[in-house]
């Protein structure tokens, strides 16, 4: 007996009881389903972040110094430790590419007609972003160094922009856009919370081709830390080095912790150095572990549909008893009765696979939507692997229910009923 | 020249050496050579049902040899006992025994299906024995839509369909009315003429009678063995 007059058989005796097919499937259906969802839901989310990041930029440190003295009202105290560190960083030239201040500056941006106070997070019936607010940094001249941005018009920002005072800023392609649509915005005031900032230059797009498009890494508008001194704000805490290459990361954290040591009086506040890279990892590693945890409860399904096909398999082989007695009559070896009922369960498990695929893709697309706001599909290898798990799972489960077949004696299978 | 079927002193024992011990066979030995008809009679419980499983090699004995054209089958793998079934033996049955969720078709094909024959010789050889019995226009039925008569006439065509040497008949016309029980017995006659070995297992004397040899068994023992002139009812 061929493998096709196998499949044929098992696919007379599939359709021969539908209802009893598709209940058997069920635990298959939706485990597969479940499977799929969070797999790819959490590989889709990882890979997207993953992306964004490889955008910004890697070899990254990221500097925290806290501050605990706050006046009566609650204001902080702290000191602004920039210029300290900026003279630091750069005077490690053969370590550090750059350094800058990672802050958001709540003010809100006009141009003409156009407020950032009326643009809104937007996506269409797919999920694409349609529009998102613009975001404003406060940073230093090496901003762009450090977040992997290169300048696409006029100029960037400069140390003397933050010595004087001066009330300019760079604007991310996106936010040109969305401000200046085709003009040229060098040159041109915006208000910022009322107070007039020169744009001075417009950075290149950070992500290229589909993902470019309305992409809201590049809706951003930097301009010089110093301006908190019209526009509010306290002190920036958080900071960002950019480091020349992966190996100078843990030399130059080290030495940027020492530094800090020696310049932040304990009493006065903290301080913390973290690779960006480190970060990174243990971000992918707490997906990692998410996955695992959900996918094992998800498997728990599997487990349990497994178990399904392999009861409705057994039942099936005592029903059909006599056909096996018949077959072996006429000539059929074990062998080929062992193959026709794991051929039947490979092939309930394999349909039961395709549906849940088919269900699982919708899932993840809607576990993207909702958790993510992003539109998630499920990768190839996902889909083969969750094929491939059904089919195998029926082979296991069919294994037991196909050997009891074959190994019924032929007279006595004869004389079931 | 060897014989086609020697059975050796077979014994088929359940149950050995407990108080409920059945032997069903009970030390019997017989040779059938080919292009024999044998009708092997019994009463219900003579041992007979298991002397045909025994010869058809469904069953193995418990003690004594079984040779099927010189080869010791108690030797024999389940896959060549599997083969031999398929090649050497066309098995007729009481019951019928054809599959329910099989065309009439399939169910003559199934045979050649284990051979490993190709569909467009399976489909010729299975309608090429379904002509046989008269059959051909109905090979799209399933056996449930036929009549008793009919279904026992699809039996024989899967049976036939192998072009088997030796075709073993268990009580072949035990479910049916005698007109067509004869037509049955009537075809095993005819391919018998044709040269095949015919093993007619019976408990009705009757049908013994058409039988040229008539072999009878009593409580696992062979009691009779006997040539006969044909007494065609």
């Amino acid at each position: 007996m061929n493998i096709r007059q196998a499949l044929k058989m098992a696919w007379r005796s599939i359709w021969g009881k539908k209802g009893r097919s598709v209940l058997t499937m069920l635990g298959i259906i939706i485990g597969i389903a479940a499977v799929m969802t969070i797999v790819s839901a959490m590989n889709g989310y990882t890979e997207k972040t993953m992306e964004q990041y490889a955008a910004m930029g890697s070899n990254k440190l990221e500097v925290y110094i806290w501050n605990y003295l706050y006046d009566e009202d609650g204001n902080s105290l702290g000191k602004d430790y920039f210029p300290d560190l900026y003279d630091y960083c750069n005077s490690l030239k053969e370590l550090v590419a750059g350094v800058t201040p990672e802050a958001y500056c709540n003010a809100t941006a006009v141009y003409g007609t156009k407020s950032s106070a009326n643009m809104e997070w937007e996506y269409d019936d797919n999920g694409n972003l349609l529009s998102s607010r613009p975001q404003l940094y406060y940073g230093s001249d090496q901003y762009s160094a450090c977040n992997n941005l290169t300048l696409a018009k006029g100029r960037d920002l400069t140390p003397m922009d933050m010595e004087r005072y001066n009330q300019v800023c760079v604007l991310g392609s996106e936010a040109a856009k969305a401000f200046f649509g085709t003009a040229d915005p060098v040159g041109k005031a915006m208000q910022f919370n009322g107070q007039n900032f020169f744009v001075v230059g417009v950075y290149a797009p950070r992500l290229t081709g589909e993902a470019a498009k309305n992409n809201s890494m590049d809706n951003i508008i930097v301009l010089p830390y110093t301006a908190r001194r019209v526009l509010g704000g306290e002190a920036p805490e958080q900071f960002v080095v950019k480091v020349k290459n992966a190996e100078s990361l843990a030399e130059a954290a080290s030495r940027i912790r020492g530094f800090l040591k020696g310049l932040v009086n304990p009493n006065a506040g903290d301080t913390q150095v973290y690779s960006n890279d480190e970060w990174q990892q243990s971000m992918n590693e707490q997906m990692g572990m998410i996955s695992l945890v959900l996918g094992g409860i998800a498997a728990i399904s599997l487990l349990v549909g497994g178990i399904g096909i392999m009861n409705i398999m057994l039942v099936t082989v005592t029903e059909r008893t006599r056909e096996i007695g018949i077959r072996r009559a006429i000539g059929a070896q074990r062998s080929s009765i062992i193959t026709q009922f794991l051929m039947e369960a490979a092939m309930l498990c394999g349909i039961g696979g395709i549906i849940g695929i088919g269900l699982g893709t919708v899932g993840s697309y809607v576990a993207g939507r909702l958790m993510f706001q992003m539109t998630i599909y499920p990768a190839t290898w996902i889909t083969a692997c969750a094929f491939s798990l059904s089919v195998a799972l029926g082979i296991i489960f069919g294994i037991y229910p196909a050997v009891k077949a074959a190994n019924l004696q032929p007279v006595e299978a004869l004389r079931a009923e | 020249m060897a014989h086609l079927v020697e059975l050796r002193d077979i014994y088929k024992i359940y149950g050995e050496g407990l108080e409920s011990e059945v032997r069903a066979l009970d030390g019997v030995s017989l040779t059938i050579d080919k292009g024999e008809f044998v009708a092997v009679v019994g009463q219900s419980g003579s041992g007979k049902s298991t002397m045909m499983n025994v010869l058809g090699c469904l069953d193995i004995p418990t003690r004594g040899d079984y040779l099927l054209d010189g080869t010791d089958v108690r030797e024999l793998t389940d896959r060549e006992l599997s083969h031999i079934r398929n090649k050497q033996i066309g098995f007729i049955f009481q019951q019928y025994n054809l599959i329910q969720s099989l065309t009439v078709l399939e169910n003559v094909e199934l045979p050649l299906i284990y051979q490993g024959i190709n569909a467009d010789d399976r489909r010729d050889l299975a309608m090429e024995a379904l002509e046989r019995v008269g059959l051909a226009g109905r090979v799209k039925h399933r056996p449930t839509e036929m009549s008793g008569g009919q279904q026992q006439r699809v039996a024989i065509a899967r049976a036939i369909a192998t072009k088997p040497p030796i075709i073993m008949a268990d009580e072949p016309t035990g479910a049916l009315d005698s007109r067509t029980g004869r037509e049955v017995l009537e075809f095993l006659q005819q391919l018998n003429r044709e040269g095949s070995t015919v093993i007619l297992i019976t408990h009705d004397n009757g049908i013994a009678a058409t039988a040229r040899r008539c072999v009878r068994l009593a409580d696992g023992k062979m009691i009779e063995d006997k040539q006969q002139e044909v007494d065609w009812f």
